[in-house]
Order: C-alpha cells, then sequence, then structure tokens
C-alpha cells in the first residue's frame, strides 16, 4: 500500500498555511510528522480527511489518482483520522460515542441494535486494553485521558482484520498519561505489524523515536526535511523543526530552592469538595509546585476547589494569612488568584473574540473609566505590552483567537495571567498541545512569574517538565493528596511509580 | 474539487443591508408617489418605534445567549396594569411607575429562574408568558380598557410629536432613538457589554474568567423586562386602549430582528445595530405591502421568508461553514457547464 501526497497547498484568507507539501504513506510504516504550531500539520490533515477544499491536492493511492471533496469519500479510500480537538458528545454513552463516525449496527433497518452495538464497542476497546471504562456510562463523566482513547478506540470500530487501513492521528496522546500512552504505543505497533500505514503528529520526541519508523519535518508551511529516524537525532529534529540552533532550547536549568518565608503564601487545610476527597499542603512566594497524578487522580480538582470553581464541602483556604471563605471564581481573581485551566479551549478562551478581550476578560474592573465606560485605550495598550512580553506570533491584538495556533492561544491565556501581578498561578497542563518554541517561552514565562514572588502550582502530565521546573511536586492518588516530594532526590521512574503506588 | 465559492466578506457583512436596501428599492418603484416621502418615513419610524424598543432590550439577553419568550405577554400586561390604575383613580406617574414596577418584577422572575434555578431560558420564559397572560386576562376580565378612564395627557403622548423646523419628529420615535442609544452604549463601550459578550462567547470560559455569570443574566432579563413594560406603555398610549394580548405579536417579531441583525456580524454575535436594521425591514415590510393592499396574511408569508432566507445566505457564507454536498455539486455543475 502506498499513498503518495504532492503538491498540497492551502491559504486561508490569502495566508499560506500549507505550501506545496508533500508526503509518502506505506503500509506497514509508522511515519512520524513534527513541527511547531502552525507549521502546517493540522492543514495538511484536515485536507487529507476531506474537511477543508485544497488549492492544490495531488493523492495518488496505488499509483491510481484519487480526490478527497469530503469525509465520506476518505473513509471510501480506507483513511481513519483521530483529530486534535476532542469530539465527544457528552450526552451520549461510551459506546454511542464509538459509533459517532460509524454506522450504527442496525436491527430491521431502522433501530438500533444495542446487543451488537455493546459487543462490537466492547471489542474496540478490548483491542486498544482499556478495561476500566463502562461502556454504559455517560461520556460527560469521563477524564479527558479516557475520552481520548475513547475518540482513539472510535477510530477502531468496523475495522477489518484482514484489509489493512490508513491511520491519521493527530497528536493522540496529548492527553494521555504515560500508562495511557503505553496502551496507544502497543496498539499503533500492532496495526502497523497487520500492514496498516499511520501517519503519527506528535509533540513528543521521545514517543516519535520509540513509535516511528521515518520522520517528516515541518515548518511555516512546507515540508522541511524528511528521514529514516535511525539516521536523525532529536537535536537534529529539533534543529530542522525551529530553523534554531539547539542550543537554545529549554535546558533542565538546575531548580531554585527558595528560602523558607516567614509565612506560607498559600496554605490549604483538609480541603474537600464532591471531587476531591482531601488535600493538605503549604506553597511560598516564589515557588514553583508541581502536582503529579495518573488521569483521574483529581489534580485537576484541586486546582478546582482552590479557584472556587467546586463548591467546598470542608477545609480551609489562606492567601498570605487571609482566609477565603467558598469565593467565587472573580472573587479568586480580584484576590491576585490566576488560573489556566486545562482545556484552554472550552474553558479559557473566547475563541470568537479578540485577543486584546481574551487578555483581560478578569481584570475588566481596572479599565474602568467614568460610568463604568470601558477605557479601550488603555486596553489596547496593555495588550500590545503583554504581546510582547509572551513573544506572541498573531497579527496584532485584534485578531481573533481562533485563528492562532494552540501555543499562541495559550500565550494568550499567559498574557491574561500576569496581566494584573498575580500572587498565586494556578497551571493546568500549560504546555498541552504546544510546539517546542512556544514551550520554551512558556517556560520562561513560569520561571519569570516565579521569580516575580507569584507562588505556581502547576499540573503537568509530563514528568521531565515537573522534575525541570518544580522544587517539590505533589503527589495525588484516587482524589486525595497523599504525598510531598521535593524534585532534589527524584527522577522520572521514582516519580512515576509514586503515581502507581497503591494503585497497582 | 466542487467548493461553494467564498462570498466576498462585503457581502458576507452586508448582504442584510443590500437586502434591505433592495426592499426600499422596490416598494419606491412600485409606490413612487408615497412610498419614499418623508411623512412616511417618519411614519414607519413610529410604527416600528414599539417593536424597536422591544427588539433593542431582548438584544442584550441574546448576547449572553437567552432568550426571552415572555416580553409580548409582559407589555399586554403593563397595558392592563396601567389600564387599571386609571380605573382606580391613579394619576399617569403612579400607573406608569406601577407598569415599570411590574416590568422590572416580571424581568426578575426570569432571571431568578434562569440565571438562579437554573432552568432553561426557553421553558422558564415560556412558563412566564403564559402566566404574564393569564394574569392580565383575569385582571381585566378578558375584556379591553379603553374611554374617559384613560387621562388625556397619557394617551395624547402617543399620538404627540415634537415640530423641529419642518419635521414632526414622533415621541414614540424619540422614546425608541432613546433606548437605542442607551442599550447602544451599554454594549458597546460599558464593562458590563463586554462582559455580557464573554457570557455568550463562552459561558465557562466567562465564568472561569472571573465573570459573575449569574449576576449578569439577571440583570439583562430586568431590562428585557423593563423594555417590555415601556413598549407595552408605548402601546397603550398610542391606541388608548389596552387589551390583555395586544402585544402578543412583539415577541417573533423581536427574536426576528435580532436574527436578522445577526446576520451582520462577522462573528454572528446579537448587536443593536444589526437589531436596528432587522426592525427596519420588518416595519419597511409591513409599510411598503400594506401600501400595495396586499393582505396582512400574506404579508406574515412574505416576512417570514425573508427572515429564513437572510438567516440561511449569512449562514452558508460563514467561515469554517459549508454549503451541503447537494449545493455544492450543483453550482460547480453550473460552473462547468
Amino acid at each position: 500500500m502506498h499513498l503518495k501526497i504532492r503538491r498540497a497547498s492551502k491559504a486561508y484568507a490569502g495566508v499560506p498555511a500549507l505550501i506545496d507539501a508533500a508526503l509518502d504513506l506505506y503500509g506497514g510504516e509508522v511515519l512520524g510528522l513534527v513541527g511547531e504550531n502552525g507549521a502546517g500539520k493540522s492543514t495538511l490533515i484536515k485536507l487529507l480527511a476531506g474537511l477543508e477544499a485544497p488549492d492544490s491536492l495531488e493523492a495518488r493511492l496505488n499509483g491510481a489518482r484519487v480526490t478527497i471533496p469530503d469525509s465520506a469519500a476518505a473513509r471510501r479510500l480506507g483513511l481513519r483520522f483521530i483529530h486534535q480537538e476532542l469530539a465527544i458528545v457528552p450526552a451520549l454513552t461510551v459506546a454511542e460515542n464509538l459509533f459517532l463516525n460509524n454506522p450504527l449496527p442496525r436491527l430491521g433497518g431502522v433501530f438500533v441494535n444495542r446487543a451488537a452495538l455493546y459487543t462490537l464497542a466492547d471489542e474496540a476497546l478490548r483491542r486498544l486494553g482499556i478495561e476500566h471504562i463502562d461502556l454504559r456510562q455517560r461520556a460527560a463523566l469521563l477524564s479527558p485521558g479516557d475520552a481520548m482513547l475513547v475518540k482513539i478506540a472510535s477510530a477502531f470500530i468496523g475495522a477489518d482484520e484482514q484489509q489493512p487501513l490508513i491511520y491519521i492521528m493527530d497528536e493522540p496522546s496529548a492527553a494521555l498519561n504515560q500508562a495511557e500512552a503505553e496502551l496507544l504505543y502497543a496498539v499503533i505497533e500492532r496495526l502497523r505489524a497487520r500492514g496498516c500505514a499511520l501517519l503519527v503528529v506528535t509533540h513528543r520526541l521521545h514517543e516519535l523515536f520509540r513509535i516511528a519508523q521515518r520522520v517528516t519535518v515541518m515548518r511555516d508551511g512546507r515540508v522541511v526535511t524528511t528521514q529514516k529516524i535511525t539516521e536523525t537525532s532529536a537535536e537534529a529534529l529539533i534543529q530542522a523543526m525551529t530553523g534554531a540552533n539547539a542550543s537554545q532550547l529549554p535546558a533542565t536549568e538546575q531548580v531554585k530552592t527558595v528560602p523558607p518565608a516567614e509565612r506560607p503564601l498559600l496554605r490549604v487545610r483538609g480541603l474537600r469538595t464532591d471531587a476531591l476527597v482531601s488535600a493538605s499542603f503549604e506553597l511560598r512566594a516564589g515557588e514553583i509546585v508541581g502536582v503529579a497524578g495518573l488521569a483521574g487522580a483529581g489534580r485537576s480538582q484541586l486546582l478546582g476547589a482552590l479557584m472556587g470553581i467546586d463548591k467546598r464541602r470542608a477545609g480551609g483556604i489562606e492567601l498570605a494569612s487571609e482566609a477565603l471563605q467558598n469565593p467565587a471564581p472573580a472573587d479568586c481573581w480580584a484576590r491576585g488568584i490566576a488560573y489556566l485551566p486545562e482545556e484552554r479551549r472550552s474553558q479559557g478562551l473566547l475563541l470568537g473574540g479578540r485577543v486584546s478581550h481574551n487578555m483581560t476578560l478578569p481584570h475588566l474592573s481596572r479599565f474602568r473609566r467614568w460610568l463604568a465606560m470601558m477605557d479601550r485605550r488603555a486596553e489596547d495598550r496593555r495588550s500590545q505590552q503583554l504581546s510582547h512580553s509572551v513573544q506572541l506570533r498573531a497579527t496584532g491584538i485584534q485578531q481573533r483567537l481562533r485563528e492562532l495556533s494552540g501555543g499562541n492561544q495559550q500565550k494568550v491565556m499567559f498574557a491574561r495571567a500576569i496581566l494584573a501581578k498575580p500572587r498565586l498561578v494556578l497551571l493546568d497542563e500549560p504546555t498541552r498541545g504546544v510546539d517546542v518554541g512556544a514551550k520554551r517561552d512558556i517556560y520562561r514565562l513560569i520561571r519569570e512569574l516565579a521569580a516575580d514572588g507569584a507562588g505556581i502550582l502547576l499540573v503537568s502530565s509530563e514528568l521531565d517538565e515537573l522534575l525541570a521546573l518544580c522544587g517539590r511536586i505533589l503527589i495525588m492518588r484516587e482524589r486525595r493528596l497523599v504525598d510531598e516530594v521535593p524534585t532534589a532526590d527524584l527522577d522520572e521512574r521514582a516519580l512515576l511509580s509514586l503515581m502507581f503506588a497503591g494503585a497497582a | 474539487m466542487p467548493q461553494l465559492p467564498h462570498m466576498p466578506a462585503f457581502l458576507r457583512r452586508y448582504g442584510t443591508l443590500i437586502g434591505f436596501l433592495a426592499i426600499v428599492l422596490f416598494f419606491w418603484t412600485q409606490r413612487p408617489q408615497t412610498f419614499m416621502t418623508l411623512p412616511n418615513w417618519v411614519n414607519i419610524t413610529r410604527q416600528m418605534s414599539i417593536l424597536g424598543v422591544v427588539a433593542f432590550t431582548m438584544t442584550i439577553v441574546m448576547v449572553t445567549g437567552d432568550f426571552d419568550l415572555s416580553v409580548g405577554a409582559m407589555a399586554s400586561l403593563v397595558g392592563i396594569v396601567a389600564g387599571s390604575a386609571f380605573q382606580s383613580g391613579a394619576g399617569v406617574g403612579e400607573a406608569v411607575a406601577l407598569a415599570l414596577l411590574v416590568g422590572l418584577a416580571g424581568g426578575a422572575l426570569n432571571g431568578l429562574l434562569v440565571a438562579g434555578v437554573g432552568i432553561s431560558a426557553f421553558v422558564a420564559t415560556l412558563g412566564t408568558l403564559t402566566v404574564f397572560r393569564g394574569l392580565a386576562l383575569y385582571t381585566s376580565g378578558g375584556a379591553s380598557i379603553y374611554g374617559r378612564v384613560i387621562p388625556a395627557e397619557f394617551s395624547s403622548f402617543g399620538r404627540g410629536a415634537i415640530q423641529l423646523g419642518e419635521l414632526r419628529i414622533p415621541n414614540l420615535t424619540l422614546l425608541a432613538a432613546l433606548v437605542l442609544a442607551l442599550v447602544f452604549v451599554i454594549l458597546r463601550f460599558t464593562i458590563v457589554g463586554r462582559r455580557l459578550y464573554a457570557i455568550g462567547g463562552n459561558r465557562e470560559a466567562a465564568r472561569f474568567g472571573g465573570i459573575r455569570i449569574a449576576r449578569l443574566r439577571m440583570l439583562s432579563f430586568v431590562i428585557s423586562g423593563l423594555g417590555a413594560a415601556v413598549a407595552g406603555l408605548m402601546l397603550f398610549s398610542r391606541l388608548s386602549t389596552a387589551h390583555p394580548t395586544q402585544g402578543e405579536g412583539l415577541m417573533l417579531q423581536a427574536i426576528a430582528a435580532v436574527f436578522l441583525g445577526m446576520t451582520m456580524n462577522e462573528e454572528a454575535q446579537p448587536n443593536v445595530l444589526g437589531t436596528l436594521v432587522g426592525v427596519l425591514i420588518l416595519g419597511v415590510l409591513a409599510n411598503g405591502l400594506t401600501q400595495m393592499q396586499i393582505d396582512t396574511y400574506i404579508q406574515q408569508i412574505l416576512t417570514g421568508l425573508i427572515i429564513i432566507l437572510a438567516v440561511t445566505l449569512s449562514s452558508l457564507s460563514q467561515r469554517g461553514l459549508r454549503a451541503p454536498e447537494w449545493l455544492r455539486r450543483l453550482l460547480s455543475e453550473r460552473r462547468t457547464t
């Protein structure tokens, strides 16, 4: 099997997103696709999926010329997609979600054959080695990691074991923790062995070296190079992606240990909500503290409890020795707590809104003039400054958020967080789906915030990130904060075993 | 590859406005003597002033992503409340204050149900619509209030006008313009306006981003209730009659006007200037079709079709949304043959 793509081009409103890209997929091989955000990877995939009409595209499947006018055509050609955005319908059950892009098994041509539905769905999950997800459960109750697994599994529904297909995955592991990612790698390997062709977009280079045989690098809408994985290195790939020298990349700097202040900035005692069993810890000004745990361990719920998003059932929170009594998120922002939620697109951003409006959202009362009028000039000025300090790549502060790449959207969230010089910053997966260059900028921003005296609580599934940035790491298991360890005597393996302890 | 050619951004944004001008041009050619005259246009602004007030305040509710279906029933109820007050000997000031208070209370009730209890705006205001209508019918015994009991200075307001040089501007037009200006300033220039748009843009992101959602949704329903009350008083004053169902047509027309206005915004957000054009379209249609002596029932059919057409065209041309396969095929075949 050979899918040959040539001359793939696409411009949005005159701005080229993809320029004359070429790609070859072969049966029995995994091709990795890497590049910074905005390099054109997602655009290329959308063309292959028939979701966007290309300006030009030449596709040949086993030598025969084919066109992909819509997603049904892509399906007929044997292409299966796992897109970056979570397309889960919360009101449907897990099994029904698995069949979203697939014809449902019928009874008498009209009715849904429930029994067959559950059997096939069960098969699909089992094929991925997933056993902990209840098929009859509403998808709304799934954690982001589990939701991603369900989405991945849906690409295998109705897959004929005999006929190999072409699988195209856009950052399939972005929302997964290490254990879940291992499941995914096993599935990818099985598909490859069966003769399928796979295209996997990823930001995790170590993952690339594990699963791919060849790698294609994109930059600024063009394919820069395609190489055998054995003939390249992480440094070479980073250089090809950024066009910069690898030595400029985030070094795992020595973590600064903060001298104990007289009073902690944040003191949490016996905190409990409906989604969090218990948490007690302290955080000092200028300190970066990590939160580690498996998916569903309650890491996001801890931040949600601090931010006043979930109603507090018990316990106390003191910020700079002042008690926070059941605050709303608005009160927390006003007290100097900044928050970057896990799902920046659905929980953080106004995608249809402008860059400046997104930056100032929690701070609008700072731009008050007479009679509660907006001081729009001051707003614009401040947004300009912030764009500069987070090194935002946008056409201007008037641009709509929807048009920015994932990394630049996240930089807008950081601009929002630093606008009012926060005392405490809550970060939930701040580098998810963000390219190498933006990651470097975000690490720099986090360190600068801490250096300016803010306390930072960082939730991340990337263990190297936690180890590189944090002085201490809080360990969560089963919705409890169970342990607290300094990173000085910790490596990834040790951290992982702490996360798993008791669960195994 | 078959694809609907992208409509120029210009047409996407101004399509509805162009349609409006086409309608005006059509009536101009059909009724050259009467349609395009200053007195007729002054007349149109007065005819649409009541709908305008409801639609402008409805825009605020729709900015946050909600609806208020109870406005028509509220306008009727307010007329009956003021009429009953007159019957029991109240003065104009007292009756108007009482009527506005009822509008405020009704709006607060809607806001409480939607933002406090958490019922969907559709269901909650459908419920209060029925309650308000029942109240109006019960209080009035199903009969109209008219005649001597209504103070002359109250009914003269609705017919009155201010002489401005050559021009006689109706009081109702002025009042609607005032409400328009207020809503425009709130939505465009104030912090509250920005927050309302944020709630409509992404409710969860707005909450996580420190916006007090419940309070603002409550406020938007109170404003819409007050708008309905003002419209009800305008209607009562204009007709010198309060009938328990006379405001009923307002709700659908107001929502239609906001929808028409949304087609003129690149992000398809409700905006009050767009709503104004929507109201103008509805007002001009009613005026022109009446002049052409077209049956009012036919008028309704035409108005409905025009609303559907405008919203369809604008959603087809919106970014990211593509025409259905059959339409694209149709268009691409046309181009090749």
